[in-house]
């Protein structure tokens, strides 16, 4: 019974948790930039506007209701499984203690520094840390086949919505999960160790204040069909709505492009970069004959498992028995492979 | 003026009324929630005897050890050892002694309990955390006799009343409770319940038995009427109205006080994250209250069952309490070693005293936590070399062991940043090891906060 509770008040907190993408007010700055956008650029009226936005195709797309689908059952899964995982604090204090034994420069070096300094450069360190580690994340993501096996499941999405952000592999949850105790764990024992107990978070709403911004600058319309698209010099910078369209986007020339979260810095140090086009016309998916089969459950959690195994087994015969083995059926996915 | 005294009288009056009201209210309410009175159940007693509790023996070995504290910064090495090994001398109690505003009905030894000693109850084992393979008693009198010459020793860093206090709690009143009267004791054939404790006694085997544990234990009979600040209140002498359950207007050592473990379970729960107070004293009186119910008889399996997940409640809360005092005395010694990097002259000698003081416990806790029923293994070992035999002095030195004359040996180990690591490793392992949730001076919190602070990394999210 409490199980069920908790499965319960997790989806609620979804919802309703500042700190989480689809906190309610977020979808609503999302719907208000929508339609400012709609309205200033692509002319439409109010009433047009919200008839586009609210599209019944997008949300009752077969697509989007194995979007809410997957919501639920990763609720589950990860319900059970977190409680195992490795977190935050352990990287930290491993860390922490490892700069001890190294004496990694003085410990407190920094902690006469004024409180403001140290918290607004934690805020925007953990931030930027926790930014670069997605993009990273992300980029792996594509270019090992055993991770695309899982990270297809997110692209096999053929109409995109913010509910989309949950169509993910439990098992690349685990990688994501790693990646983010990681991120976090480096940042806070470095900073620790380093500026002492003084170390703080500036926070509107309980959440990061860049995350907050990120957020009410209408991050649910990254994956969404209001196709926002920014100045291109800003472009540079952040990462618009458009720009991550076009990473869903099945045309081969925008493969392997536009990898980042917030930021979009990453991909222009590391040459990923695509500026946004006019989105109306893209086609979202994986490019194959059969998209549209790719929404059942079986699709989205079994056949993840058998691909990327597959993948895997490969890897270990060539590194330990120099075999090769036959490409299988599976790498004609595998079109968002390495350059 | 009349009119001011008849005020004064009245308000007086009103007082007193109160007073006696919440003195009997405490009297007779919620003694379910009692340790004692229990009745005589064993068969065929025919005495005079209508109470069966009895642990005076406990309360007077709680005092002998309260006494020695106080005298072990006077440094009379026969002084201290007449509590330690008993005397034939009605000795006077030093500690816990009246102080106005809480008056204290025993002043000697006797009005508890005569005869009684601590060393022949010390855990004769050998002690591990300490140098040269000495028994427990050897190690106590080895402190006494350095203590004689010097209580505080400047020149290796020991608090002798610290090491003293902390480790007789565990060496004689946690190793007697949970090795002793909790473990042989509650076996099937040992003092079994349909038998007096000895020839005589009013009160079975079992009774008995649980009774001495409970004594050892520390806490009043009336400890689950009372909050973890006023049980820790009654401890500092600070609140008689919470301590005076029977009303008489003075405090009875042998029900009304809070001694040793107990006391700093309540210091720790007072913080609102446990609750080994109220979570041992309720098993200790569940306990008794099934032996009782056992009517004389021999306790069946279930029974004996039932009574042994009491036993197991007491054994890992009263193991969390000491781990929780090895956290918090950790947090301190680190703290003491970051405040001495840059103390200045003038008041070096006043932080390094607390220096001493804050090892000496986190010393006498962590050989206390050694003595239990079970053998802690691989982190007893992780502990001691943490620890130390002695605490690192300012010249990076250290007590490395003990030579033929008792003289100690000193050496560098390692450095003052690798001391205060250790301090932090040693938090962490009781965290580990012991799951301690009160986490006193947590020197790790910090890192904690901020996490909590940003939030889960679980994330099945796709940015």
């Amino acid at each position: 019974m409490e199980f069920f509770f908790d499965i319960f008040q997790n989806t609620i907190d979804q919802f309703t948790n500042p700190k989480k993408r689809v906190f309610i007010l977020y979808l609503l700055l999302s719907i208000f930039i929508a339609t400012l956008w709609l309205i200033f650029n692509k002319k439409k009226s109010l009433l047009q506007s919200i008839k586009f936005i609210f599209n019944p195709k997008v949300f009752f797309s077969k697509s989007a209701k194995s979007d809410y689908k997957v919501f639920f059952i990763n609720q589950v899964i990860m319900l059970l499984i977190s409680p195992h995982l490795l977190t935050q604090i352990t990287i930290a204090t491993a860390l922490y203690f490892f700069f001890f034994e190294i004496n990694f420069i003085d410990m407190g070096l920094f902690a006469s520094s004024p409180k403001y300094i140290i918290i607004s450069l934690f805020t925007l360190t953990h931030f930027i840390v926790d930014d670069f580690s997605k993009y990273i994340v992300h980029r792996w993501m594509h270019n090992w086949p055993f991770l695309w096996a899982l990270h297809k499941v997110h692209h096999s999405a053929t109409n995109l919505t913010p509910m989309t952000v949950f169509r993910t592999h439990p098992l690349e949850g685990l990688v994501f999960t790693l990646r983010s105790a990681f991120a976090q764990g480096v940042t806070i024992s470095t900073f620790v160790y380093l500026f002492g107990g003084g170390v703080d978070l500036y926070t509107i709403l309980g959440a990061n204040l860049f995350v907050f911004l990120f957020n009410v600058f209408g991050s649910n319309l990254r994956h969404s069909h209001i196709g926002i698209r920014y100045w291109r010099w800003l472009e540079y910078i952040l990462i618009s709505p458009a720009q991550h369209h076009l990473h869903h986007s099945i045309a081969k020339e925008h493969y392997n492009k536009n990898y980042g979260a917030a930021l979009a810095i990453w991909d222009w140090l590391f040459g990923s970069l695509h500026h946004s086009e006019d989105t109306d016309s893209l086609t979202l998916g994986l490019g194959t004959k059969d998209d549209q089969k790719k929404h059942s459950l079986k699709e989205l959690y079994l056949t993840p498992f058998s691909e990327s195994y597959k993948f895997l087994k490969r890897y270990f015969l060539k590194l330990f028995f120099f075999r090769k083995t036959k490409k299988n059926k599976s790498e004609i996915y595998f079109k968002k492979s390495p350059q | 003026m009349k009119k001011t005294n008849l005020k004064t009288k009245l308000l007086a009056s009103v007082a007193c009324i109160s007073f006696g009201l919440t003195g009997f209210a405490n009297a007779g309410a919620h003694s379910e929630d009692v340790y004692g009175p229990f009745p005589v159940t064993l068969k065929g007693y025919s005495g005079d005897c209508t109470n069966t509790v009895s642990y005076s023996g406990q309360v007077a070995r709680h005092v002998q050890h309260d006494s020695l504290k106080h005298l072990s910064t006077k440094g009379d090495y026969s002084e201290m050892n007449s509590y330690y090994s008993g005397s034939d001398k009605n000795k006077q109690i030093w500690a816990p002694a009246s102080k106005d505003g809480f008056p204290i009905k025993q002043t000697l030894l006797n009005d508890i309990s005569s005869g009684k000693n601590l060393s022949g109850k010390t855990y004769k084992g050998t002690i591990t955390s300490w140098p040269n393979n000495m028994t427990g008693p050897e190690v106590i009198d080895f402190w006494m006799s350095k203590a004689e010459s010097n209580p505080k020793d400047v020149s290796v860093g020991l608090n002798y009343q610290q090491l003293l206090s902390k480790f007789i709690m565990g060496a004689v009143f946690y190793n007697q409770a949970i090795d002793n009267y909790l473990d042989e004791k509650m076996e099937a054939d040992t003092k079994p319940n349909d038998k007096p404790y000895k020839d005589g006694a009013c009160y079975t085997g079992k009774e008995h038995s649980w009774d001495e544990a409970f004594g050892y234990w520390g806490a009043a009979a009336h400890s689950l009427l009372l909050s973890a600040e006023q049980n820790y209140n009654v401890a500092k002498k600070k609140d008689l109205a919470s301590a005076d359950h029977n009303g008489d207007g003075v405090v009875d050592l042998k029900s009304e006080y809070v001694f040793a473990h107990a006391y700093y379970a309540s210091s720790f729960d007072k913080g609102g994250k446990t609750t080994y107070l109220e979570d041992i004293t309720r098993a200790f009186l569940d306990g008794r209250k099934l032996i009782t119910s056992a009517n004389g008889e021999k306790l069946s399996d279930a029974q004996r069952s039932e009574l042994m997940g009491y036993v197991s409640i007491i054994s890992e809360n009263w193991e969390k309490v000491i781990a929780e005092s090895v956290f918090k005395y950790a947090g301190s010694t680190y703290k003491s070693l970051v405040a001495l990097e840059d103390v200045s002259n003038a008041d070096l000698a006043k932080e390094f005293d607390k220096y001493m003081k804050y090892w000496g416990e986190l010393k006498g806790f962590s050989m206390a936590l050694q003595v239990g029923k079970d053998n802690i293994g691989e982190t007893g070992t992780k502990l001691n070399r943490m620890v130390g035999f002695g605490p690192m002095l300012l010249d990076e030195t250290q007590i490395v062991g003990i030579d033929v004359n008792g003289n100690y040996v000193m050496d560098k180990v390692y450095s003052m940043n690798d001391a205060k690591l250790h301090m932090l490793k040693i938090q962490k392992l009781m965290i580990d090891q012991f799951g301690v949730e009160a986490r006193g001076n947590d020197m790790l919190s910090d890192m904690a906060d901020l996490a909590s602070k940003i939030g889960t990394s679980e994330s099945a999210e796709n940015d």
